[in-house]
């Protein structure tokens, strides 16, 4: 039985051809039908390390490979070669399916461009300083306890980081999520959790001290479903307030594309 | 092709044709190959040109765990039960188990783990590799004697996903070892050099070779991977000392014999899965063999393979003699999760309504553990061992009532199921089966298959919530099938399990934690972090100059663990230490 698979991928090939001497593109870019190819073939090769959803597993997470500054070429080259090293294995499927993982790949890596809104930047950027800069970083100054948002207006639609604001414990992200020790001595710990096993557990804490534990030295451990971000309602925030620091973030994602 | 075998074969080998069972290459017979003193023999027989030791006889193999110096087959015998008599580390003493030695095996194992068991014989341990490496080590330090690299085809397909060995099988002088390109060599033990080498399948179309052999009297068998790809699995008997094919066994029957009618047409059975791709186990009284199956293919689309798709992710009782099937019993009709059925079967004797059974028990990827009478398969118990919401009990016709099947109801096990491939173990004494459970939380999505040639066709996606996912160290009451006790872990582990008389239970989890407990309450005496998941393998343990030691694959290292020199090796009382 003759595969629709290849025959689809052999009229686009035929339809897309390579311009010789100039960067190898993907000849699928944006082509609906290869980029559905690109999903079922990733699900039977890929989405067992790497997730069903792309967000990663037992191997990274490939959703913002681009956003990342990778470009088509590169991806293509990684899943030929695979990872040296690591337990990413070569591909030798021909060239037009791994263009149409690339295809798919690239869709699920694109974030709609953010929406900065009308706020005002530098009001934003004094609002960071005085609520977020304690535990945020942003362009290499800023606290350690939460995740570097220098690039997050990248990552993330307006939409998203709305919520993250309003409401920090809807999602926390792996490696950011609460756990609160009591040590033996009576000493009250809240931090989040960067690593655990069954016998010990590793925390950064809200001093930004990275510190392992023994559970058998623990009177108790929980971890809680609160994030350590507190929320940002309205009054805390009001409408305006986060406008400004939406502009102030969305700043920061054309600052570092300029210096790329 | 390596350096080694090239050399092989310039000195002597013939090379004939590649169907399958056929020899590739073959030593004259001047070299030792019909003069070996394969088993019947006694282990006194000397033979001209072998200078003093005949090896391993099929009689060493049957006494087991009866000499405390050796492990000569996957399991440690042919019960699979994986229960070590030795006692030297024991409850009060297990806490100061300390590493004795590391061996860097400097070989990568891309998406799996160092699966491997390996055989001791004679102070050595011959220990196969992941990309198919292999080594004889001594067992008192972990330094190698001879190391083997299979020069493998750069198109693997099913083993370039799965690059893993899980160990040798041994008779004679002659270790044997499959491969990821699905050939099943023979070794000479004292060199490491290729005595013979036959293919079992063709690698292109998505077979590959991955188990542990089992040696029985005068025979290798083997099973084969691939049931990912569109292929039909089988059981193979060799012969040790030629290589040639005794016998074969189909997982999915030839069209018109019994069992194909539960397939809805000839070419969906043909390339309809059925891997047999786990070491089995064998019962040498009523010389059978008890082997998983794998999943039906495609693995999650069933539309085009309606039916129960006999012999998948069943166990087959197989006659070593012949090959001819005596029972089946078929864990999960027309699996549509990857739940392979690739299982060690443990054998135990229980003695049920006053009556003694020869059972076989399995703790299978469906959730469920089961307790058959091995010599018919009869089925005497099924109860789950996992929080599953696949079928809600197995009914007196031995049929699982399925609820919940594609996710739509609540949480599915994964693709990774319940338990998986790892081997458990029984203890008698406790009559106490111990396995690594996993609890996941998956909904499958189905789709039909592209069908491309060397390609997998797996026929769906599996979304699991990685959240709820955890593992636990399960003890399983084998007259019952209740849980006695657990210790979890935060992460479904894929890790193997070993107990010995002590009374002790060693597993491994996903966080690289080695582990022993104490069987009866579950208590944990010591851990080791090795540093890396353990991944599919399960301990193994000896005696050397009155030493016990385990051994566990984790990562690219095998690690030797014992009791300080000084705990019971000193001298009039003095301390000796390391």
């Amino acid at each position: 039985m003759k595969s629709t698979l290849s025959r689809v991928l052999a009229i686009i090939c035929i339809a897309v051809p390579l311009h010789a001497g100039a960067q190898v593109s993907n000849p699928f870019e944006g082509d609906a039908r290869a980029i559905r190819a690109g999903e079922r073939l990733y699900a039977n090769r890929c989405a067992a390390c790497h997730g069903a959803d792309g967000k990663g597993a037992t191997g990274p997470d490939v959703t913002m490979l681009w956003l990342e500054g990778t470009n088509d070429e590169a991806v293509f080259d990684t899943i030929r070669e695979g990872v040296d090293g690591a337990v990413m294995p070569p591909s030798f499927a021909p060239d037009e399916e791994l263009w149409a993982m690339v295809a798919y790949l690239r869709d699920i890596s694109t974030v709609p461009p953010f929406d900065a809104g009308d706020g005002d930047a530098e009001i934003g950027r004094e609002i960071f300083a005085a609520n977020c800069l304690e535990c945020h970083r942003v362009n290499g100054a800023g606290g350690t306890l939460g995740p570097d948002l220098s690039n997050i207006a990248a990552v993330r639609s307006r939409e998203a980081l709305i919520g993250s604001i309003r409401d920090p414990s809807a999602a926390m992200e792996l490696g950011y999520r609460t756990v609160t020790l009591v040590a033996a001595n009576g000493e009250r710990i809240e931090g989040v959790v960067k690593g655990e096993d069954a016998f010990s557990i590793q925390v950064v804490d809200t001093d930004a001290r990275l510190q392992g534990y023994l559970k058998a030295s623990l009177r108790r451990f929980v971890h809680e479903d609160e994030s350590l971000m507190p929320r940002f309602g309205r009054l805390r925030l009001s409408e305006r307030e986060l406008d400004d620091l939406l502009a102030f973030l969305a700043m920061l994602r054309v600052d570092a594309s300029a210096a790329h | 092709m390596s350096m080694r075998s090239v050399f092989a074969i310039a000195a002597g080998f013939v090379l004939t044709a590649t169907a399958p069972g056929v020899l590739l290459a073959q030593s004259e017979p001047s070299d030792e190959g019909d003069a070996i003193p394969f088993a019947r023999s006694a282990p006194s027989e000397i033979v001209p040109g072998d200078p003093s030791d005949p090896g391993v006889s099929y009689a060493d193999i049957l006494r087991g765990f009866d000499d405390q110096a050796s492990w000569l087959t996957f399991s440690g015998d042919y019960s699979g039960r994986r229960h070590s008599p030795l006692t030297q580390i024991d409850r009060e003493n297990v806490y100061r188990l300390a590493p004795a030695w590391t061996f860097q095996t400097g070989t990568l194992t891309r998406g799996r783990g160092f699966e491997t068991t390996p055989l001791l014989y004679d102070g050595v341990l011959y220990v196969t590799g992941s990309n198919n490496y292999a080594w004889a080590l001594d067992a008192r330090t972990g330094r190698p004697f001879w190391t083997y690299q299979r020069d493998l085809p750069d198109n693997l397909t099913y083993g370039r996903n799965a690059p893993v060995n899980r160990g040798f099988g041994m008779l004679g002088n002659r270790l044997f070892m499959v491969t990821l390109d699905a050939h099943l060599l023979a070794f000479d033990r004292r060199t490491g050099d290729v005595l013979w080498d036959v293919v079992l399948a063709d690698y292109e179309i998505g077979h590959a070779a991955t188990l542990a052999p089992l040696v029985i009297d005068d025979k290798v068998i083997v099973g084969i991977s691939g049931g990912e790809y569109p292929t039909r699995g089988f059981i193979d008997a060799y012969d040790p000392a030629t290589g040639d094919l005794v016998w074969r066994f189909y997982t999915i029957p030839d069209w018109g014999e019994p069992g194909s009618e539960t397939w809805p047409n000839e070419e969906a059975a043909m390339q309809g899965g059925g891997g047999t791709w786990m070491t089995g186990s064998y019962d040498p009284e009523l010389d059978l063999l008890y082997w998983g199956t794998g999943n039906p293919n495609p693995d999650y689309y069933g539309a085009s393979r309606l039916g129960d798709n006999l012999y998948t992710a069943a166990i087959v009782a197989v006659e070593g003699a012949t090959g001819e099937l005596k029972w089946h019993y078929q864990f999960t009709p027309h699996d549509i999760h990857d739940w392979d059925s690739n299982h060690v079967p443990v054998q135990a004797e229980l003695t049920i309504d006053g009556e003694e059974r020869r059972v076989v028990m399995v703790a299978n990827r469906n959730g469920f553990f089961y307790v058959l009478d091995r010599s018919n398969g009869e089925l005497i118990l099924a109860e789950p061992f996992t929080d599953t919401t696949w079928a809600r009990e197995i009914g007196a016709d031995g049929r699982p009532i399925v609820v919940n099947n594609d996710g739509s109801g609540g949480c599915l096990p994964d693709q990774w199921g319940g338990t998986n491939f790892m081997p458990p173990t029984y203890d008698p004494a406790l009559e106490l089966f111990f396995v690594n459970a996993r609890e996941t939380c998956s909904s499958y999505v189905p789709f039909e298959p592209e069908y491309v040639r060397g390609e997998a066709t797996m026929g769906g996606v599996v979304w699991t919530d990685r959240d709820a996912e955890y593992g636990a160290l399960r003890a399983i009451d084998v007259m019952t099938g209740e849980r006695r006790w657990e210790f979890r872990y935060p992460s479904a582990t894929m890790a193997g399990v070993m107990s010995t008389a002590a009374g002790l239970v060693f597993a491994g989890d996903h966080q690289g934690n080695f582990m022993a407990f104490d069987g009866a309450t579950g208590e944990n005496l010591w851990y080791y972090p090795t540093g890396s998941r353990i991944w599919g393998a399960a301990a193994m343990t000896y005696m050397l100059d009155g030493r016990q030691f385990i051994v566990i694959p984790s990562g690219t290292t095998l690690v030797a663990f014992a009791l300080p020199h000084y705990e019971f090796a000193s001298p009039a009382g003095a301390v000796i230490g390391r």
